[in-house]
């Protein structure tokens, strides 16, 4: 096919050169018309250029023309082909980058090229300085069906420059129409999708990128991505996993081809098209799920912290006003040291119990691979409504605005039973209080042998329960305790405040897991219940009937209100991360980006049901001072907001060795491995960062 | 409390489940193919020559060995065969003991397709110096089993049988051999690396030319 032009390829190049010699001396004569196109074989090619040059600067394009059938290519070809190549000899001006409109995928027998069939424009900007715009190009290009033709030819351009620009009104469509098909520059994120991860896994040949769609419109439709590199990746479609707004492409590699630290795509929508140059790859094991390794710190250490942290945690917030009524329910009289004992110890097996449970379950999640941590339980919006049910419940007998007759009032401690499930009780209202030893001992369970594991969640167990059980088995510690009185009914209801305070921030909770009706779900059904205790309290016919009616109601309609707002909305979209200015939403690719900057970054790990990790955003992140640190050192600022399941945030903790919130990863510029600061924050952390860097620096 | 216990467990479950499937679905191997991969062993061939032996690649167990695919009409074997360059690199390592061999996959009917009487007559007229005529892989299998997918595309094996390079045989893909001597000859470095006992600098690149005509 091709043999009579390669045939004079050779005579043709020498025969080029002396041309080009001669337009090169002819460049400034006035009027020059030479060689103004190029064409071969099913190609011609042509300006797209004004008649009449501006004095700034100017997008044009050489515009080919191919037959039908026939296809050129992109910068990256594909699998086989070539892109076309423009080798300025002359300007007179500057001259820009070849801009290259978004291509298509032309599967060409057992190959895929990377081209355009049919006509196509590559453009470039040129800005002329001299009153005439001369340019002198050499062209190579090869066109394509199932064989191809490689194509030569040189090209001149000489246009006068006046004071405006003036298009024949067919090129600047044409020119116009090729311009909105180049790639606009984006980093990791483009006005409709952000790019989630690149990884390529260590064994398979293949590479993975997962977007996310920005939008917010209904099933938005997975866009085309073109590699950029193609010694990395072969221009064979990806394969494209759809879940909600994630979108998750599989390349595969060029059999051989080493993982570079930084790659990059076109993604197009097949009207316009982003380029995203230097995203770094992650090399990744396996399918991203860790797998249990040596935490390096010695079990018996971790367990020692398991059990301080469970015995700090009765001081939480959270904790302390059920266990201290529980304790005062034990103190009045005729209650034998015996019976103290064994209410002791039932309340220990509730806690250990439920720890036992619960970390069971987490193992077995963990077993099955999901990327879940500690406080899982709080990630789900029915947990949560569950939580404000109980606080509202336990507050109100509290405040003795109702005497709770049955079972419930045990849980809140009054009476002899239910030792037991105020042990439950305290493991569950315990979780949002992450205290301090925790995070390091619950990190290491998920990521240590299940034995091991499963002992670090008993050691957090037993420290829960132990400063009860010690008040229970040693009476002379528990007569130190005021005499009962009438002053044990005061504290009671002063011990209500903070668990209204408990119910107010849950339902805050609730309202950025399930947006803005979390609030309004979870305050009905507080009204309700109270509407029902009052119907109940007054003895009308059938009163009590309606109550537990309405109580039952109420629940059923809230729970199911939730659980469908939380499974109908997904993860990433029903929780607008609050964007507090300067700080930035997770996404390690943009992370890696900012390292190869050499920015800092820091990292808040947080979640909106961690109280430990508001007040340390509050009180230190969020501080004037603080925050003029940041910006004056241009650290690159993450929130990583764990309020609500998201595998991503799991993932970038366990690699912490973390499997909790609060953790806050500071990298100086450089580094990339993070320190990490205690999860109760000073100012003073902060700045020693930095007067670090400063000293290291000198 | 146990109402609300029950519905996480559901919810906890139902997204445990979707959550499996979707990890059985990323478990599956990406390709199924297995072609010739730089750190892997070679896949087997056996085809027949111009002049009618079978050559296979435990014939040249424990030496190097050196693939080339070709294809007469195609424009960037024309390049290579046309600058005389493949054929002073067949020489140059012919010399120094390293086998290689060229293969044809074009299919009967397709481009570049050569009775085996046309493929030695095509082999004097392009001053052929592989250490064999061409192989004819008329339907195809040893091309595919290396994952052929451009002429000139190439492959090297060393002498325990592993590829140690695969993909163009330079670093440009220009169709005109004026760019011969400024390019990189990616099967000339890995070659020389190789005999110098040292690593292989590049070991795989995207194989530019015309696809392989099965």
């Amino acid at each position: 096919m091709s043999d009579r032009l390669s045939c004079s390829q050779s005579t043709r190049r020498q025969l080029s050169g002396v041309l080009l010699g001669l337009l090169m001396f002819l460049l400034f004569v006035p009027a020059v018309s030479a060689q103004p196109t190029a064409s071969g074989d099913h190609v011609s090619v042509r300006w797209l250029a004004p008649e009449t040059f501006a004095q700034g600067p100017e997008t044009i394009g050489f515009y080919f023309e191919v037959d039908p059938g026939w296809h050129v290519y992109w910068r990256n070809a594909g699998d086989s082909g070539a892109a076309p190549r423009f080798d300025f000899m002359g300007a007179s001006g500057d001259v820009g980058e070849i801009q290259w409109p978004f291509p298509q995928r032309l599967p060409i027998e057992h190959l895929t090229n990377l081209g355009y069939e049919g006509n196509v424009a590559y453009l470039f900007t040129v800005t002329p300085n001299a009153p005439r715009m001369e340019l002198v190009v050499s062209l190579e290009w090869l066109v394509c069906k199932v064989d191809c033709i490689p194509g030569y030819g040189n090209m001149t351009l000489s246009r006068p420059v006046s004071t405006s620009a003036n298009w024949l009104s067919q090129d600047l469509e044409l020119r116009d129409q090729f311009a909105a098909r180049v790639p606009q520059p984006g980093t990791a994120s483009t006005p409709l999708w952000s790019v989630t991860s690149v990884s390529a896994p260590e064994r398979e040949e293949s590479l993975q990128l997962v977007l996310a769609a920005e939008s917010t419109g209904k099933d938005p439709a997975a866009p085309e991505v073109f590699p950029l590199d193609g010694a990395l990746l072969t221009a064979a479609a990806p394969r494209v996993e759809k879940n909600a707004r994630e979108i998750r492409y599989t390349f595969e590699r060029v059999p051989g081809a080493a993982v570079p630290p930084a790659t990059g795509f076109v993604i197009s929508d097949g009207r316009r098209a982003w380029q995203l140059d230097d995203l770094p790859v992650e090399v990744s094991a396996g399918a991203g799920v860790p797998t249990p390794v040596d935490t390096g710190q010695p079990l018996w250490l971790l367990l020692l912290a398991a059990v301080a942290g469970g015995a700090i945690l009765n001081l939480m917030p959270c904790v302390f006003p059920v266990l201290s009524i529980k304790l005062l329910g034990l103190v009045g009289p005729g209650e034998t040291v015996s019976g103290r004992v064994k209410e002791g110890l039932r309340y220990a097996a509730g806690v250990l119990v439920t720890f036992a449970a619960l970390g069971a379950l987490l193992l077995v999640l963990r077993a099955g691979g999901a990327a879940i941590g500690w406080g899982f339980q709080l990630q789900s919006a029915t947990v949560v409504l569950g939580l404000i049910l109980l606080f509202w419940v336990m507050a109100l007998s509290f405040s003795g605005v109702y005497e709770f007759g049955h079972q419930l009032m045990n849980l809140a401690g009054h009476s002899r039973g239910g030792a037991f499930a105020t042990g439950v009780l305290a493991v569950f209202v315990a979780a949002p209080c992450t205290g301090p030893f925790m995070g390091a001992a619950l990190g290491a369970a998920t990521l240590l042998p299940a034995y091991a594991a499963m002992a670090i969640f008993i050691g957090l167990g037993v420290g829960l329960a132990l400063p009860f059980v010690l008040l229970c088995a040693f009476p002379g510690l528990l007569n130190r305790l005021p005499a009962p009185g009438p002053w044990m009914e005061t504290l009671r209801q002063l011990l209500a405040f903070p668990l209204y305070a408990t119910v107010i921030w849950l339902l805050w909770v609730l309202g950025r897991l399930v947006g803005e009706s979390g609030w309004l779900i979870g305050t009905l059904m507080m009204l309700a219940l109270v509407f029902a205790l009052w119907l109940g309290r007054h003895h009308f016919r059938s009163s009590k009937w309606l109550a537990w009616a309405l109580v039952a109601v109420a629940l059923v309609a809230s729970f199911g209100a939730v659980h469908r707002l939380q499974q109908s909305t997904p993860a990433a979209q029903n929780n607008p991360v609050q964007t507090t200015e300067g700080w930035q939403p997770y996404n390690r690719v943009a992370i890696g980006q900012a390292q190869a900057r050499g920015q800092a970054v820091f990292i808040d790990y947080t979640a909106a049901w961690c109280i430990t990790c508001q007040v340390n955003k509050k009180l230190v992140l969020e501080s004037d001072d603080v925050e003029a640190l940041f910006r004056k050192h241009n650290v690159y600022l993450v929130r990583a907001d764990w309020t609500n399941q998201d595998p991503e945030i799991t993932r970038a903790l366990a690699e912490l060795g973390r499997n909790s919130v609060p953790v806050y990863a500071w990298y100086p510029p450089g580094a990339q491995t993070p320190e990490l600061l205690p999860q109760i924050l000073q100012a003073d952390m902060i700045e020693a960062l930095f007067a670090e860097d400063e000293s290291s620096e000198r | 409390m146990k109402a609300q216990d029950t519905r996480s467990k559901r919810s906890v479950r139902s997204w445990f489940g979707q959550w499996f499937g979707s990890v059985v679905l990323f478990a599956m191997p990406a390709l199924a193919l297995a072609v010739a991969t730089p750190g892997e062993k070679a896949p087997d061939f056996s085809e027949v020559d111009a002049t009618g032996e079978t050559r296979s690649l435990k014939d040249y167990a424990g030496q190097w060995l050196v693939l080339e695919w070709f294809n007469k009409d195609c424009p960037y074997v024309r390049k290579h065969y046309g600058s005389g360059n493949m054929q002073a690199l067949q020489k140059k390592y012919t010399d120094k003991e390293i086998n290689w061999l060229t293969v044809i996959s074009s299919a009967k009917g397709k481009q570049g397709y050569l009775e085996p009487a046309q493929a030695l007559e095509v082999a004097e007229s392009h001053k052929l110096n592989a250490s064999g005529p061409f192989l004819l892989d008329t339907d195809g299998n040893m091309g595919r089993a290396y994952g052929a997918k451009t002429t000139p595309h190439m492959f090297i094996i060393n002498p325990q049988g592993d590829v140690v390079y695969a993909g163009a045989i330079d670093d440009n893909d220009s169709a005109n051999p004026a760019v011969i001597p400024k390019s990189n000859n990616f099967v000339a470095a890995a070659l020389d690396a190789s005999l110098a006992g040292q690593a292989v600098p590049v070991t795989s690149s995207r194989a530019y030319g015309c696809s392989v005509k099965y």
